[in-house]
């Protein structure tokens, strides 16, 4: 098993991507201390091969933001593993684990997270900047066509619009080709056919360029976009659902809904 | 009101800095009382009065930009927020009202903290006259309503003018009132150019002669601070970095220009009135010596008094930098999170940070050079026969050395203290 310390720089130990891409062993995160405190996530045990598109869904504050965070090295959870792309991300510096995951993992937030400074172009480049890769300005611009921006390389985040934005975000997970894709609610923001135009941007990293893909969802319609839909509830997996349909998804979603409120 | 209570912390930077600024104005205005006092003889009235109008006259102009300064970094900070308050219905002139009260309530809690150590700083002073023989044993001092009108009369005008113009920018998006800030920019030019130019009117023995350079660099250091945005954005597109941290350093600086005016002004001010007052001392002191004066242990007094004087500003200066310099490092969490998020690791941010503020000390350097060299040669040619005085290369270097440390070690100390939040925990703190 190769540990981080040794898998800093992808060149030196590249073998090639791992079958699993993503495995997380009885992983726990609570927030803040004793009277306040928040169990976010409450032993969560999974696996996903690589070149698969998952998406997770349940209620508000289930812990799905915190399961991704988790899963990209982003939080480091209280407990339990996290293996991602072969490589388990135990203790390291944040500046090694910074390193870790650039060109590995490609992460689309629920704030989208684009630095106020920089231009659409700029904020796409600026993880290829920050790893010292070489920046192929025509990859980016096409990446921010895809998305329907390419009009838009000039403007700054505060000149677009709440899912203008989001497809920013978007493309800068796109364009590091990273192996595994976090995307929080990527198509949160935006109207039927923009995010038809994300979740094809999506599945095609999955089936063209076998990229892994979790993404976090509150409609059953982008979920079926997914091979498998994988259901939290108070942190804990409440169930899977493979090749889901959109309704059969938000059958299950009603009935999860039943439950959480049965155990509250 | 309530939002002071609240969040005490966010005013702790306005509140120091009107504070130092009360302190420092109210110790020299109440010379003028310790003057007024029924009883004090000729020579003692004349030295406090002199001192405290001279000292007072540029002390004041300073400390007024220098609180103005602060003020307007933080109050810019607010944006977001006061975005959301006019969001909510606030009309712009419940926000204005709201951020001036605020600003003014500081403000004089500021200055009311400040009268205890006025008071004894204006003995302290008082004893070092009488030390001197300058002043009467006899007499003592005063703290009266001179010197607490002068401490208001800096601080809530500073304050209420740069919350003015700060919610002025965000209430009225887009627009920019560059007008406003042009034209105090050529009047503090053109009253510093008169000053500098008119100490060629007086003989070289004047007792007041070293006052008009020094108020004519502050006010030239003033100007060029308010014109200094242009002048850095000039500077940026001439610069050829290369690597992740130039890279995102020039485009920050770019897009902050009008948040790290604040700071471009305080650092053009310290070099100025640094350079320009230490070097019109030394070149005086040399004067006297030169001419054989017999008091010389007087002469040695007057020129301890007066170093003590000159250093109680270059202090102001120096903590009001460093203090505006941690309230713009510390507002970046948000900003510093997201580019850990994006990549970056923390050498990363603080290699962005270290360069953007390089490139800001080396622009404040060369404002603040040239403004103190408009103010070191004149009273150079007419005291002495050179034009450039031998102590002023140590004097600038020693200078310059002081705002590179405060101006980088301050800024990455407070990045490094900032990095310590997780980048995730980071981006949520409320912008
Ligand atoms: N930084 C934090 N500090 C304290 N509590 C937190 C923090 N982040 C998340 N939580 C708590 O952890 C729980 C899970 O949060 P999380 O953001 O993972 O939910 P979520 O499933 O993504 O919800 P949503 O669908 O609303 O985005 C919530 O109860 C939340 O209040
Ligand atoms: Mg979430």
């Amino acid at each position: 098993m190769r540990t981080m310390s040794r898998a800093g720089s992808r060149h030196a130990y590249d073998r090639g991507p791992a079958q699993e891409a993503l495995r997380l062993v009885k992983v726990a995160k609570t927030y803040g201390t004793d009277g306040s405190a928040v169990t976010a996530l409450d032993g969560v045990t999974l696996g996903l091969g690589r070149g698969t598109f998952t998406a997770v869904m349940g209620p508000s504050g289930s812990g799905k933001s915190t399961l991704l965070q988790c899963a990209a090295g982003l939080e480091r959870p209280d407990s339990g593993v996290v293996r991602l792309d072969g490589t388990e991300l135990t203790g390291g510096s944040e500046a090694e684990l910074t390193r870790f995951r650039r060109g590995r993992v490609g992460f689309v937030f629920q704030q989208y997270n684009l630095l106020e400074t920089l231009t659409v172009a700029q904020n796409t480049v600026l993880p290829l900047k920050l790893a010292g890769r070489r920046v192929d300005r025509r990859r980016a611009r096409e990446i921010l066509t895809a998305v329907g921006l390419g009009d838009r390389l000039g403007h700054r985040p505060a000149q677009l619009s709440g899912g203008q934005r989001q497809r920013v975000a978007i493309a800068r997970a796109l364009v590091t080709e990273p192996r595994v894709i976090f995307a929080d609610e990527p198509t949160g923001a935006l109207d039927t056919r923009s995010a038809r135009e994300v979740l094809r941007l999506l599945r095609e990293a999955v089936r063209v360029h076998g990229r892994t893909v979790v993404m976090v969802t509150h409609d059953p319609v982008a979920a079926s976009w997914a091979d498998s839909v994988l259901f939290l509830a108070d942190g804990r997996l409440a169930g899977r659902l493979d090749a889901p349909t959109a309704d059969a998804v938000a059958e299950r979603l009603a009935h999860l809904g039943d439950d959480v409120t049965a155990g509250v | 009101m309530r939002s002071v209570r609240q969040r005490p912390g966010r005013f702790l930077a306005t509140l120091l800095s009107a504070f130092l600024g009360a302190a420092v104005v109210m110790t020299f205005g109440s010379l003028h009382d310790t003057a007024a006092r029924p009883g004090v003889d000729a020579v003692s009235r004349e030295t406090l009065s002199t001192t405290a109008g001279v000292v007072g006259g540029y002390g004041t102009l300073l400390v007024f930009f220098a609180v103005a300064s602060t003020l307007t970094v933080n109050v810019r900070q607010r944006a977001a927020e006061l975005e959301l308050l006019r969001c909510s219905g606030a009309t712009p002139a419940q926000i204005g009202r709201m951020v001036v009260g605020e600003a003014v309530a500081v403000a004089l809690a500021g200055s009311a903290a400040a009268i205890g150590p006025s008071v004894l700083g204006g003995r302290a002073l008082l004893a070092v006259f009488q030390d001197n023989g300058q002043v009467a044993r006899s007499v003592e001092h005063s703290f009266g309503t001179v010197a607490l009108l002068s401490g208001a009369r800096i601080t809530l005008p500073a304050a209420a003018g740069a919350a003015l113009l700060a919610v002025r920018r965000t209430t009225r998006t887009g627009r920019r009132c560059s007008g406003a800030r042009r034209f105090l920019a050529g009047a503090a030019l053109l009253a510093g150019a008169a000053a500098t130019v008119s100490t060629f009117a007086f003989s070289a023995t004047d007792p007041a002669l070293m006052a008009l350079p020094a108020y004519g660099a502050i006010s030239l250091s003033v100007g060029l601070a308010l014109l200094a945005s242009p002048l850095l954005k000039g500077v940026l597109n001439g610069l050829p970095l290369s690597g992740a941290s130039g890279w995102l350093a020039v485009r920050n600086l770019r897009e902050r220009t009008g948040h790290l005016a604040g700071i471009l002004m305080s650092l053009v001010l310290f070099t100025a009135v640094a350079t320009a007052t230490l070097t019109l001392q030394a070149v005086e002191s040399d004067a006297v010596r030169a001419s054989g004066a017999v008091k010389s242990a007087d002469a040695k007094n007057l020129e301890t008094l007066n170093v003590t004087v000159v250093g109680i500003i270059v202090v102001f200066v120096c903590v009001m930098l460093v203090n505006s310099l941690y309230a713009a490092t510390a507002h970046r969490t948000r900003e510093f999170g997201q580019q850990r998020l994006a990549g970056a690791t923390p050498g990363q941010v603080l290699g962005t940070v270290g360069t953007e503020h390089l490139i800001l000390t080396v622009t404040g350097v060369v404002l603040g050079t040239v403004a103190a060299l408009a103010g070191i040669v004149p009273f150079t040619v007419v005291r002495t026969d050179g034009v450039l005085p031998h102590q002023a290369a140590g004097i600038w270097l020693g200078v310059v050395a002081v705002a590179a440390a405060v101006t980088l070690g301050t800024s990455l100390l407070t990045a490094r203290r900032v990095l310590r939040v997780p980048a995730v925990g980071a981006v949520a703190v409320a912008a």
